[in-house]
């Protein structure tokens, strides 16, 4: 008789321990619970990349499969650590990471990583090996902006240097990549180096301390992390013709793309220096579509698939041979090779304009715009 | 800050029973302010809390309160400590430089870390302590110079730090029990209590209370003041050694941004910025209430963009919770305003009686044929402006020297006219902004919602102009009133609400971000017009049309601080409060109106720089909030208030321009620059010094 009880409470039990772990099973087919962890919103290029995330996961793909929640921790390594912490604690299947520090998150990473959980990081790096990566190769961008440079002044000239956030990983592998490639051109010699902090406002201040000392035939070129849009603006306010412009290798703001189409293109919505100057410019910078990328991957890895400890990204190269205009920026129209906006859709000229991946067809200019997914 | 520590003049007027609860009423309400956010937090989380996540949550917050604890015994004294956040990075990266293969103990990491932290207080209070030199200047040069070193250690994060001392310090005390992190924070509090008996330790509240009574009861107060910074300095080093340990790698950046955040715990703790009153206790809970907001904000799912509005508001419900009590500004204002009502009822306001008023038959000055007064106003320029003169010329000096050596590196400089133009554009941003944050600190006060208010006012103007000089015929107007508005919202709380200035407009400045944020939806479109960036950009005759009004606006803030009404306020109210009120000063009024100025500084600079950019970008105020103190300070302006000139500000402006303005055309690298920014900033003050017993 007891042992009769006892097997009836035995199964009953194995019964009850078979549900609760049948219960996340059922849960996880239902929705899996995925958090964005942001550390700073102040920027484009930001809120761009969030906006393109969220896109995703409303696209119909996705829209059953995840709950997405976006949380932003501010600039502070301790903050997005306890962030991390408190979304696994809340029962995270994966989150979706901008790490303020490739390094500073490890600890919380891998404990992540420890309770089951997906760590992605987009465009910034997390080092721990468990998390995976998303983004372009840095010192590749650093080496290939600045051959092209070279080439364009025929290994000869004068160079200002505007660099990024000093002290960042971006910033030093981007600098570290250029350097490289004039020191081994002797022709080349960099006459003034100043931090632009990834800002065009920024930039503009620094040009000008610059340009106070000098004049601008004593600049035969220009290599800026961020700002070409903001110096061929600032020559064309000096006086200078469009034919003139100084060649400029640096970042993908679509003002500068517009800038670089040939003159007398028919574009909507130009004023001022925001328009067709067919000014000489590579451009491509940190590409707004890698957290969209990093939320599929992640549901990928959760639905059983393997998926690469690094991807490494496209940079997506624009130069006055490639140089397109969009007419309404469908992801499809991307496709066939467009790559600038109408200056009507996009009024602001410090917009980021590398929002195409052949790898992620669900997301275009709306996504990037107002969070819309394709159809 | 005479604004803020009349409080302490209630209290020590309040009668000793009630002392001993309102000398621990910071404390307390700290307490529970992190008790109710804590019980928020346990009660919505979807999963319960256990001890781990408690730990963890230990752990997260252990650096910013461990730091906070060193700020604090530097407010105590009176003092202010920009090197702090500083002083973390570099210890973090000094630390991943060593090998993190064992054969370094954890040990002798933490005593490197420490020490690093001692020297840099030791560096610190010999200036402040010995040489007189104002601490929020010397910290802050040291700040740039710790900078630069942290970036020649290591320029991209990076390295390993020794797992040893992860696992002591991250780990378990007693295993499910007591986290290593908190018995440390349990182990320095004893020790804060131990000091705070000692003769070293009454010192500290001493000299922070009152410098010259302290001196006159016999306290060697210089000595005093360099061990606070040297106890401080030790607290940062631990700090720094507390998040190699836990981050386990270093990393350049890692400390910056705690700067802010160290003062907001201070403040919530309860302790009076000024001096004398609060305690490290407070701190530490002060630190874990701005931590746990973390949590609130994922468990009640705020979203992004209400983030940082959901986080001032909370750190300032904190803080007013702490004025809920019958001795408080906020109660004393409503005692007021009932009692004027009553009054009114009554019909006995003073503007409701008809009083015949008795002047006192004054001598008229003009006419006075008194050899003194004679004598007095033929004194010479020089001896009537001696102090403006003597604080003010040191800049102007640095600046001369900076100018040669730009004539001399890069050339085309001292008699190019281009120069100076260039100077003058670059320097009106700070130049406009000093007017504002000057006369907030003339008052004792200090304004860190500027970042937010140019970058709000600036998209607002782009957003509204779109192009189109017509539209600014309004749109300026609009966006000055605007900025003229939040001057009222900060004054409002710092007036009538008793909050202090770095709470208040700390916490707007998150207000203001989020409403930047919300009105933009994260991209802010819209432009400035042909005629505002003419204005900022364009040259006529090869002068750009900002230098012309810069020179009039100059003049009018000459007049402003040194020649009205409201100029001798600003000065009476930074001199002393009380006395100012006694006087029969408008305190309240000329406090918002000084705000009020401030924010329409700001709003200019959002404006100006709209049509420099071009357009108007999120977080365009960003690089401007610590120089437009710095340029303050360096002019000979006292932190405390009430010592200062706007001649000074504008010398600082140059000064600082024309610095950058030399680096910038240069090749040094990025460390070197941040190291040699420092060392003029030190230069200049130590010209500064008072050199009076």
């Amino acid at each position: 008789m007891k042992s009769t009880i006892r097997k009836f409470a035995l199964g009953a039990m194995a019964a009850a321990a078979g549900m609760a772990f049948m219960a996340p099973a059922a849960q996880a087919a239902e929705k899996m619970k995925i958090f964005l962890s942001m550390s700073y919103i102040g920027n484009d290029w930001q809120a761009e990349a969030a906006n393109m995330l969220k896109a995703m996961a409303v696209h119909k793909n996705y829209a059953d499969k995840v709950d997405l929640q976006v949380q932003v921790s501010g600039p502070n390594a301790q903050k997005q650590i306890q962030q991390i912490n408190s979304m696994v604690q809340a029962g995270a299947k994966a989150i979706i990471v901008y790490p303020i520090s490739p390094t500073a998150l490890n600890g919380a990473v891998k404990n992540a990583c420890a309770k089951g959980v997906v760590v992605v990081a987009y465009d910034s790096i997390i080092s721990e090996p468990c998390a995976y990566n998303v983004h372009i190769d840095q010192r590749k961008w650093g080496v290939e902006s600045a051959e092209w440079l070279v080439n364009k002044l025929g290994g000869k000239g004068k160079v200002v240097m505007v660099t990024g956030v000093p002290g960042t990983t971006v910033d030093t592998l981007r600098n570290e990549g250029a350097k490289e490639v004039f020191a081994k051109n002797p022709g080349i010699e960099v006459v003034a180096e100043a931090n632009g902090m990834w800002s065009q406002a920024v930039a503009r201040t620094e040009l000008s301390k610059i340009l106070a000392t000098r004049n601008w035939d004593q600049v035969d070129g220009l290599w800026m992390q961020a700002g070409c849009y903001t110096a061929n603006s600032m020559q064309s306010e000096a006086g200078i013709a469009d034919d003139k412009l100084k060649p400029c290798a640096g970042e993908s703001s679509n003002g500068g793309r517009i800038q670089m189409l040939p003159v007398g293109t028919e574009v909507e919505g130009a004023n001022g220096t925001y328009r067709p100057m067919g000014a000489q410019r590579w451009s491509s910078g940190s590409q707004n579509f890698t957290g969209a990328l990093a939320l599929k991957l992640a549901v990928d890895k959760l639905e059983g698939k393997e998926i690469p400890a690094l991807t490494d990204v496209a940079q997506n190269i624009v130069t006055n041979e490639n140089v397109k205009l969009c007419q309404e920026g469908t992801w499809a129209e991307m496709k066939a090779g467009c790559n600038v906006f109408q200056p009507a859709i996009i009024p602001n000229p410090g917009w980021f304009a590398s929002i195409y991946s052949d790898l992620t067809p669900e997301v275009g200019l709306n996504a990037a715009l107002v969070a819309q997914p394709e159809e | 800050m005479s604004a803020i520590t009349s409080g302490g003049m209630e209290a020590r007027r309040a009668s000793s029973g009630s002392l001993r609860i309102g000398r621990h009423r910071g404390l307390i309400t700290a307490f529970v302010a992190f008790a109710v956010l804590f019980a928020v937090v346990a009660q919505l989380s979807a999963v319960p809390l256990g001890y781990y996540d408690i730990a963890q949550m230990t752990t997260s917050g252990a650096t910013l309160a461990i730091a906070a604890m060193g700020q604090t015994v530097v407010v105590l004294s009176g003092g202010f400590d920009l090197s702090a956040a500083a002083v973390i990075s570099l210890v973090n990266v000094t630390l991943a430089t060593f090998p993190s293969d064992g054969s370094v103990s954890p040990w002798t990491l933490t005593a490197v870390g420490v020490g690093i932290g001692l020297a840099v207080g030791a560096f610190n209070g010999f200036f402040i302590a010995f040489l007189r030199l104002q601490a929020i200047v010397v910290t802050l040069s040291t700040m740039f110079i710790l900078q630069g070193i942290t970036l020649i250690v290591m320029d991209k994060p990076g390295g390993m730090i020794e797992p040893r001392l992860s696992e002591i310090l991250i780990g378990d005390l007693i295993t499910d029990w007591v986290p290593m992190s908190a018995a440390l924070l349990g182990v320095l509090l004893l020790f804060w209590y131990w000091l705070k008996r000692t003769k070293l330790g009454l010192a500290i509240y001493a000299i922070g209370g009152d410098i010259e009574s302290a001196r006159s009861a016999g306290i060697s107060t210089r000595l005093v003041q360099f061990m606070v910074y040297v106890i401080a300095g030790g607290f940062y080093g631990l700090a720094g050694v507390f998040i190699s340990a836990q981050t386990g790698a270093g990393d350049p950046l890692v400390g910056n941004p705690m700067l802010l955040q160290m003062f907001a715990a201070v403040v919530v703790g309860g302790t009076v910025l000024g001096g004398g009153r609060g305690g490290l206790t407070g701190s530490v809970l002060g630190a874990y209430v701005l931590m746990i907001i973390v949590n609130i904000l994922l468990v009640l799912n705020v979203s992004a963009y209400f983030s940082t509005i959901a986080e001032s508001t909370i750190l300032l419900l904190a803080v007013l919770s702490a004025s809920m009590h019958r001795k408080s500004v906020l109660a004393q204002n409503l005692r007021q305003l009932l009692d004027r009502f009553a009054a009114w009822r009554q019909g006995i306001l003073p503007s409701q009686l008809t009083l015949s008023p008795r002047k006192l038959a004054l001598a008229d000055i003009r006419r006075d044929p008194s050899p003194e007064r004679a004598q007095s106003a033929m004194a010479p320029f020089r001896t009537r402006h001696a102090e403006i003169i003597r604080y003010a010329l040191p800049a102007y000096v640095c600046f001369v020297g900076v100018l040669l050596v730009t004539q001399y590196v890069l050339g085309n400089a001292l008699f190019h006219f281009n120069y100076y133009n260039s100077l003058i554009v670059l320097a009106s941003f700070l130049a406009i902004l000093a007017l504002g944050q000057g006369t907030v600190i003339l008052t004792g006060g200090l304004d860190l919602s500027i970042p937010w208010t140019i970058g709000l006012c600036g998209i607002l103007l782009a957003g509204m102009v779109k192009g189109s000089d017509a539209a600014l015929i309004y749109a300026v107007p609009i966006v000055l009133v605007v900025g003229m508005l939040i001057g009222v919202l900060n004054g409002f709380g710092i007036v009538a609400l008793g909050l202090s200035p770095i709470v208040m407009t700390l916490a707007v400045n998150g207000l203001l971000q989020g409403v930047a944020l919300l009105y933009s939806g994260g991209t802010p479109d819209g432009f400035s017009s042909p005629m505002l960036r003419a204005f900022m950009t364009a040259k006529i005759f090869g002068i750009t049309p900002v230098v012309p009004f810069l020179a009039v606006f100059g003049i009018f803030a000459v007049l402003l601080l040194g020649r009205t009404a409201f100029g001798r306020r600003v000065y009476a109210i930074g001199n002393s409060e009380r006395a100012a009120e006694l006087s029969g000063i408008p305190v309240k009024r000329t406090t918002i109106a000084v705000y009020m100025l401030s924010g329409f500084c700001s709003a200019l600079v959002g404006i100006l720089l709209t049509g420099f950019s071009g357009q108007a970008s999120l977080g365009m105020g960003d690089e401007y909030l610590l120089p437009s103190i710095a340029v303050v300070v360096v002019g000979g302006a006292l932190i405390t208030g009430g010592r200062g000139s706007y001649v000074g500000m504008v010398g600082g402006v140059i000064l600082l321009t024309a610095l950058q303005m030399l680096l910038a055309g240069t090749t040094i690298p990025i460390s070197a620059r941040s190291i040699l920014y420092g060392l003029v900033i030190l230069g200049a003050i130590i010209a500064l010094r008072d050199r009076r017993g």
